[in-house]
């Protein structure tokens, strides 16, 4: 603000003369008096208040501004409570569900090198789910919908909630619920049907959001950038504690080798990135 | 004016569903927050300027609300409260820019408290005066911005606004005041032209917190912004 052309006035205690501020304070007659007594005064408030009353007409003619599509939708999908299920496949939304088949959801990771690559995560959370159902699945989703880039780099990852509580030590040890590969049998930890999210939830409600999908991409898509190690496979994932703190565990290959990282709740959002707990490499 | 809380359309009222959330209801966070998001996301972009920011904010925020519910005591509206944990995320952000400088732009039109643009699309008439009144609001100090953008734009009694930045009274009037006549100078070459716009913004409004649980409708006009709430 200038007010250069108001020379021995304080235009902030004009401000809060005019809008206010000054209300049953001393400094309200005071100000009332310099207006009525110093020219100066009557001016800068003949001045000012016409501008500040157009100034608040037109900040209330803004417009509404809705919130934008996208963001309603990650906020939806943070938020609302689908199931989390086998995800794989070629869209970013559920696919539709053929009779007596679990869903499939795609996870689109990275854009590197001008092919797309898709990590595709999941439980089978169905008791009693039959091997076999799952492996056609998985084939039903590589032959049915992806490109050959997809089928090539869309391991079938495995997702569990052991809460095992992990530290540097046992970071690189294999869960013990997790599948030599997955698709061969149902996750031990996820045997309530439909309740994997809403378990992981009751659980360890610090991780709910990272149940989502679409925040556990963004996780994938943060480890995956602060390895720095070109595109990551994710193998399993475990809803799980670290040092006593909730963590996920997640086991991928890169480049760079094969990985365990222990990552915080926060992880995938743009303050936290990963928020990498500790690493360690797979031997 | 209600709390702030009473019933929806569909009989449940923000506070309800904050509470079933708490007790583990899957669906009631995300229906509170349908209900508030476009308030929500007004607030946050009019307040740090820039959409990728204030996308960041109201997540985070959000999130934020999302795991300390619990936390929330009732002492006022859910709405007011969501407002603030949205507002001071996005204040937070634009303090965390100005302690951490972004390279200037080659134009330099970037610093580090003011917005790094004009937000978004303004109405086809009077877009010239739209475009000069949004880069004179970006150009306040934050907290005099936040102050505007809740009372004068988004219409917020001052009582509210002064709750939502656990202020006084007097100080959201002082930086609504303050802030205005920042503008007023800044727009001098508005003054003069036809101000037959009918006044809005809430400078007359009780100072009484609103009430009513907000809404899943569409976001309301320009002079009927707090009549959902």
């Amino acid at each position: 603000m200038t007010g250069a052309e108001f020379s021995g006035v304080d235009i902030d205690l004009l401000a809060d003369y005019i809008g206010g501020a000054l209300e049953g304070t001393p400094d309200e007659s005071a100000v009332a008096t310099l207006i009525a007594e110093d020219p100066d005064w009557r001016e800068a408030y003949e001045s000012l208040s016409g501008g500040v009353t157009l100034v608040q007409s037109e900040l209330g003619r803004l417009e509404p501004e809705p919130m934008p599509a996208d963001l309603a939708a990650r906020l939806d999908g943070m938020f609302s409570a689908p199931a989390l299920t086998l995800v794989k496949g070629d869209a970013a939304a559920p696919t539709a569900e053929p009779a007596g088949r679990r869903r499939r959801w795609v996870t689109p990771i990275a854009i590197a090198a001008g092919f797309i690559a898709f990590v595709g995560f999941g439980a089978d959370y169905l008791a009693g789910t039959s091997n076999d159902t799952q492996s056609d699945e998985s084939a039903s989703s590589t032959a049915g919908g992806g490109s050959a880039d997809q089928a090539m780099s869309a391991p079938s990852e495995v997702i569990l909630a052991t809460g095992t509580n992990y530290t540097r030590a046992t970071l690189a040890t294999e869960p013990a619920s997790s599948l030599a590969s997955s698709g061969k049998a149902s996750p031990p930890a996820m045997g309530a049907a439909e309740a994997d999210r809403s378990r992981i939830a009751l659980e360890d409600p610090a991780l709910t959001r990272l149940s989502a999908p679409a925040a556990l991409q963004e996780c994938f898509e943060a480890i995956e950038r602060e390895n720095a190690g070109g595109v990551i496979g994710v193998q399993t994932v475990d809803f799980a504690r670290f040092d006593g703190v909730s963590a996920l565990i997640v086991r991928f290959t890169a480049e760079n080798g094969d990985w365990v990282w222990a990552v915080g709740a926060d992880c995938g959002t743009r303050p936290a990135g990963a928020d990498e707990f500790d690493k360690v490499p797979v031997r | 004016m209600n709390t702030g809380d009473g019933p929806d359309n569909a009989g449940t009222s923000d506070a309800e569903l904050l509470r079933a959330h708490v007790d583990g209801d899957r669906e009631a966070f995300g229906e509170l927050v349908r209900r508030h998001r476009d308030r929500l996301w007004a607030v946050a972009l009019r307040t740090i300027g820039d959409r990728e920011e204030a996308a960041d904010a109201v997540q985070d925020a959000l999130l934020s609300a999302h795991r300390n519910a619990a936390r929330f005591r009732g002492d006022s509206a859910v709405t007011t409260w969501l407002h603030r944990i949205v507002v001071n995320a996005s204040l937070d952000r634009i303090r965390r820019r100005q302690a951490h400088p972004t390279v200037p732009l080659p134009d330099g039109s970037r610093s580090d408290d003011r917005p790094s643009g004009v937000e978004p699309a303004a109405p086809v008439t009077d877009h010239e005066t739209s475009l000069l009144v949004r880069q004179a609001l970006a150009d306040l100090p934050a907290d005099q911005r936040a102050a505007i953008v809740l009372v004068d734009v988004q219409g917020y009694p001052v009582a509210e606004a002064a709750e939502i930045l656990d202020v006084a009274v007097g100080t959201i009037k002082s930086r609504c005041a303050r802030g205005r006549a920042r503008m007023a100078l800044a727009l001098g070459e508005l003054r003069g032209r036809d101000s037959g716009h009918p006044r809005s913004g809430n400078q007359d409004a009780p100072e009484t917190v609103p009430s009513g649980p907000g809404t899943a409708q569409p976001p309301p006009g320009r002079n009927e912004r707090r009549d959902q709430r």
